[in-house]
């Protein structure tokens, strides 16, 4: 059923885009067209750029969420990271004084911790990561909740600060940047290294890979370590796009970047696709509910519609990669 | 003896924490607010053994939360136009089966993910619902609450009539043949169907008997309140895998015995109730949970490991 030798294939990259890819990219077009026929005010560059900044943290976890998924596993507490890195952060700054791009720098690295133990929970005592995540969802959020008091709220950051969420650099907002970097970066080691190679074969045969020399604890462990480090930079922008911060920072993002990253032909069991692809997935859920929101007919029921279209999207993507026998 | 340490250490954990309860709070068996937390556990009960059940044919099913609040919305919705009881819980019932039923279709049937397909449920049921009601509370007739029977007696009627229901499910789960096919399938499909056993049938029912345990759970959740809360339910789904986690289910299928997971659950829904009356504040609750989790399973991998290299794949 699986199989390890496609992905060692030269044109491998090729295959992949004619089959999951490809056709989301037909499903956004297909939005583009009829947003801008529908919708009022849609395709104008101060609309695009908001899709783009609404997308950021979505995009962040997706991207980060790949590499895990690659190897087969799962983690269900990126949104949990997020929530506990974001309110780290408001307590360094607001109540010990810190300075705060360095309380910034100390919140990615409290994210980088929670990434830590849950790789560390993974690799060393073998429980299954939708466990493991599952329990750290719940204990990030409760330390979240634990430390902001359940109700503390943290606001009024200084200019420079705000200036990630709502700034902009050469005419694109501060936070883009940031999703690029990572992105790039992520696409790299996916094409250009042995990381991508490696995370993939555990997840295609973890025996196979464990017997041809992959260091398969190093691997799987890198994955959730950075997955924690990008959720931490992910609760920068977040508390610097809202401009506040409470414990429920992110809550329910986890389930969002899964959404996307299974949207973009990611096989979730592990193995196979693209980084490339998790981000057209999250372009595919931004487009759709700015759309909707614009759109006089679906107006009033964005939200709700988004939420029903994005559940069949996802089925039905998934229903035609079967039939083309890709999952 | 040695193959149910998992579910005996979860039992002594609820009973060390009942009886330092006994001893220090004992206000907390008080007999009138120990029944209502007791109803309104019940449901949830209900809900995280079929949930379990999917998970021991090597599924998941993360769409119960928004199940329970369509059900809930429908039973509400026909109770208030004035229909009797037997139409409304049929109503809540068939609904139920009928979610699981396009779960199970859509996985045994077309053989998709089981972890996508409840994930696009869990979405598209929960804003379809929010669509259909907008949010607002559906109030019921004033007779409708504890069907109308006085509190106390319906509260019983309640706690028996919904663990009998689950009892039964734990029971023929162990000793049904086709109880034992849910553990056959899970822990080898391929060994399962080349039996001859009907791996899809068994599959496709394992989602419609969750959803129809959803339906019940439904029924007697409305029951409760004078009003149905068209929100209810959220987070629900991650709280009955945790349940049935630390009742000493296996992810990967095929391990596990139910009971165990009544016991989790019971011990889940003991820790708020046991932090308020040990004063330590409520905030507390979700980190708490999540050690318990983690300590459950982690004694579970400490002990196995060095036996496989498997770190765990989710399909």
């Amino acid at each position: 059923m699986k199989t390890t030798a496609n992905i060692f294939k030269r044109h491998s990259y090729r295959e992949i885009w004619l089959r999951a890819e490809a056709l989301l990219a037909l499903a956004l077009i297909l939005e583009v067209i009829l947003f801008t026929l529908y919708g009022r005010r849609f395709s104008t560059w101060d609309n695009w750029m908001n899709i783009l900044r609404h997308s950021a943290e979505i995009g962040l976890l997706a991207v980060a969420l790949t590499p895990v998924i690659w190897t087969g596993g799962i983690d269900l507490s990126v949104g949990s990271t997020l929530g506990l890195s974001a309110v780290a952060f408001g307590q360094l700054w607001r109540d010990a004084g810190m300075d705060p791009w360095l309380a910034g720098v100390a919140s990615v690295g409290v994210g980088t911790i929670c990434g830590a133990i849950n790789g560390a929970l993974i690799v060393w005592i073998r429980i299954p990561p939708l466990i493991v995540t599952l329990g750290t969802y719940s204990l990030f959020r409760g330390f979240a909740e634990a430390l902001a008091k359940g109700v503390d709220t943290f606001t009024g950051f200084p200019e420079g600060f705000l200036w990630i969420g709502s700034g902009q650099w050469l005419g694109i907002p501060v936070q883009i940047w940031i999703f690029s970097c990572v992105a790039l970066m992520y696409v790299t080691a996916d094409w250009k290294t042995v990381l991508g190679r490696n995370w993939k074969a555990i997840g295609c045969s973890e025996q196979a890979a464990y017997l041809s020399g992959i260091n398969i604890q190093k691997y799987v462990f890198s994955a959730y370590l950075m997955a924690g480090t990008v959720a931490g930079i992910a609760a920068i922008t977040y508390s610097s796009r809202l401009g506040s911060i409470k414990a429920d920072a992110g809550f329910g993002y986890e389930l969002l970047a899964i959404t996307a990253v299974g949207l973009g032909g990611v096989r979730l069991s592990g193995g196979k696709g693209s980084v490339l692809g998790a981000t057209l997935g999250v372009l595919a859920l931004g487009i759709l509910n700015n759309g909707l929101g614009r759109t006089p007919l679906t107006m009033n029921y964005s939200s709700e519609l988004g939420g029903v279209l994005t559940g069949a999207l996802l089925i039905g993507a998934i229903a035609l990669s079967v039939r083309r026998g890709s999952p | 003896m040695k193959k149910t340490v998992h579910e005996i250490s979860v039992a002594v954990t609820l009973l060390l924490l009942l009886g330092a309860m006994a001893i220090w709070t004992p206000s907390f068996y008080d007999p009138q607010p120990l029944l209502s937390r007791t109803t309104s556990a019940v449901p949830k009960m209900m809900i995280a053994v079929g949930v379990s059940l999917a998970l021991v044919t090597r599924h998941i099913d993360i769409s119960t939360g928004s199940m329970l609040a369509i059900c809930c919305s429908v039973m509400g919705m026909i109770s208030q136009t004035g229909h009797g009881w037997t139409l409304t819980w049929a109503a809540g019932i068939g609904v139920g089966m009928a979610l699981g039923a396009v779960n199970g279709a859509l996985i045994a049937g077309l053989g998709l993910p089981s972890i996508i397909v409840t994930l696009a449920m869990m979405f598209a049921l929960r804003e379809g619902v929010r669509l259909w009601t907008q949010g607002v509370f559906i109030n019921l007739k004033p007779n409708a609450q504890w069907f109308g029977l006085e509190m106390v007696s319906a509260q019983w009627a309640i706690v028996v009539a919904g663990l009998s229901l689950t009892l039964a499910v734990v029971w023929s789960s162990r000793f049904l043949t086709v109880g034992r096919y849910f553990y056959l399938i899970g822990s080898d499909p391929e060994s399962a169907f080349e039996a001859g056993l009907p791996v899809r049938r068994i599959t496709f029912m394992s989602f419609v008997l969750n959803g129809t345990l959803v339906g019940l759970a439904a029924g007697l959740t409305v029951a409760q309140a004078p009003q149905v809360d068209p929100g209810i339910g959220q987070g629900l789904e991650l709280e009955m895998i945790a349940a049935a986690v630390v009742g000493g289910i296996a992810v990967n299928g095929g391990r596990g015995r139910l009971w165990g997971v009544m016991v989790g659950m019971a011990l889940l829904v003991c820790i708020a109730p046991a932090l308020t009356y040990m004063g330590v504040a409520a905030y507390w609750e979700k980190a708490i949970q999540g050690v318990i989790i983690l300590a459950a399973v982690s004694a579970e991998g400490i002990r196995k490991s060095g036996t496989q290299i498997s770190i765990g794949n989710l399909d």
